[in-house]
C-alpha cells in the first residue's frame, strides 16, 4: 500500500497464551508488511512518558490485537491516546479456552501454535488492508477523483 | 488471574520493538513458570497501564520486580503510577552488559545466546525475589 501508516498495537499479556499469540501475530505482520506500512508501538510506552507513542496513535489509525477478553490494549490506547480504527480478539480466532490457556514461553512454541499465529496474522492484515484501502479512498476524493 | 496473594509480582516490560522486550517478557515467564513458582506470579503489564480498579488495588497490596528491557523503564514506572512497590527494578540493558559481544536474536525469536542470557539472568532475578517474599 505505502500511502498510509497503521499502528498496530498488541496486548503482549503475561498471563495467558493470547498474549503471547497477540504479540507474535503483531510482529508477523510487521516483518511481512512493506517497510513502514505497519508500526507497532509498545503499550506501556503510553504511560511511561511516550508522547511520540501518544501522539502517533492519535494521529493515525490504529489497530488493538488483544490476547483475551479484558481487552487491554483496546482499552488502554483509548485511555491515553485516542479512539482506534479497528480491533482484533485472539479468543475470537482461536477459542476462549485457548486464549485463555496458561501463557507458554517462545521457547515452547509449537506447530499448532504457529497456526493459530497465522490466522490471527491474516484478521489483522484484513483489518489493515481495509483502512488502508478507505484512507486511499478519502485521499482520492480530497483530489477529486 | 491472581487473588490477593503474598507472592511477588514479577512484570516484565515485553517491549515489542527491540529485543530486549522478549528479553525481558521471557526472564519473566522462566522465573514465575519454572524457578520460583511458589514465590512468585505475574500480572500482565497491558492490564496495568488499563488503569482499572481491581488491578491498582492488587498492585498496592503487592510487592512487586519489574524487568524492563530498555531505559524507558516502562514497567517500573507503569507500577509506580498505580502507586505500587517496587521493591526491586531489574534492566535488561544492565544484564547485558555482562555478555559483551553476544547476539541474542530478533525480537520475534531469541537463539542460543539469547536464551543463556535469560536463563542466567533469570536465576539472579529469582534469587532476589525469594530474598523480597521472605521479608516480612
Amino acid at each position: 500500500m505505502g500511502a498510509v501508516k497503521i499502528g498496530v498495537i498488541s496486548c503482549s499479556g503475561e498471563d495467558c497464551l493470547g498474549g503471547t499469540i497477540s504479540r507474535l501475530a503483531t510482529r508477523k505482520i510487521i516483518e511481512e508488511m512493506p517497510q513502514g506500512d505497519a508500526v507497532t508501538l509498545c503499550l506501556p510506552l503510553f504511560i511511561a512518558g511516550g508522547e511520540e507513542e501518544r501522539g502517533f496513535a492519535a494521529a493515525h489509525p490504529t489497530i488493538t490485537v488483544d490476547g483475551c477478553n479484558k481487552w487491554c490494549a483496546k482499552r488502554a490506547t483509548e485511555r491515553l491516546s485516542g479512539k482506534v480504527s479497528d480491533v482484533v480478539q485472539v479468543a475470537d480466532i482461536i477459542g476462549n479456552e485457548a486464549a485463555e490457556g496458561p501463557v507458554i514461553s517462545t521457547r515452547n512454541i509449537s506447530p499448532e501454535h504457529l497456526e493459530m499465529v497465522d490466522k490471527v496474522a491474516e484478521e489483522i492484515r484484513v483489518k489493515f488492508d481495509r483502512i488502508a484501502e478507505s484512507y486511499i479512498g478519502k485521499a482520492l476524493q480530497i483530489k477529486g477523483f | 488471574m491472581s487473588s490477593m496473594s503474598k507472592k511477588v509480582k514479577v512484570i516484565p516490560c515485553s517491549g515489542i520493538g527491540k529485543v530486549h522486550g522478549l528479553l525481558a517478557r521471557e526472564m519473566g515467564l522462566r522465573v514465575v513458570n519454572e524457578i520460583c513458582p511458589q514465590e512468585a506470579e505475574t500480572e500482565c503489564l497491558a492490564y496495568i497501564v488499563t488503569g482499572d480498579q481491581e488491578i491498582i488495588d492488587l498492585i498496592k497490596e503487592s510487592k512487586c520486580v519489574t524487568i524492563d528491557g530498555c531505559p524507558k523503564m516502562c514497567a517500573a514506572k507503569s507500577v509506580t503510577e498505580l502507586g505500587g512497590t517496587v521493591a526491586q527494578e531489574f534492566r535488561v540493558v544492565d544484564a547485558l552488559k555482562e555478555y559483551r559481544g553476544m547476539k541474542p536474536g530478533s525480537v520475534t525469536a531469541l537463539n542460543d545466546a539469547g536464551w543463556k542470557i535469560v536463563d542466567e539472568t533469570a536465576e539472579k532475578i529469582s534469587a532476589r525475589v525469594r530474598e523480597i517474599y521472605g521479608e516480612e
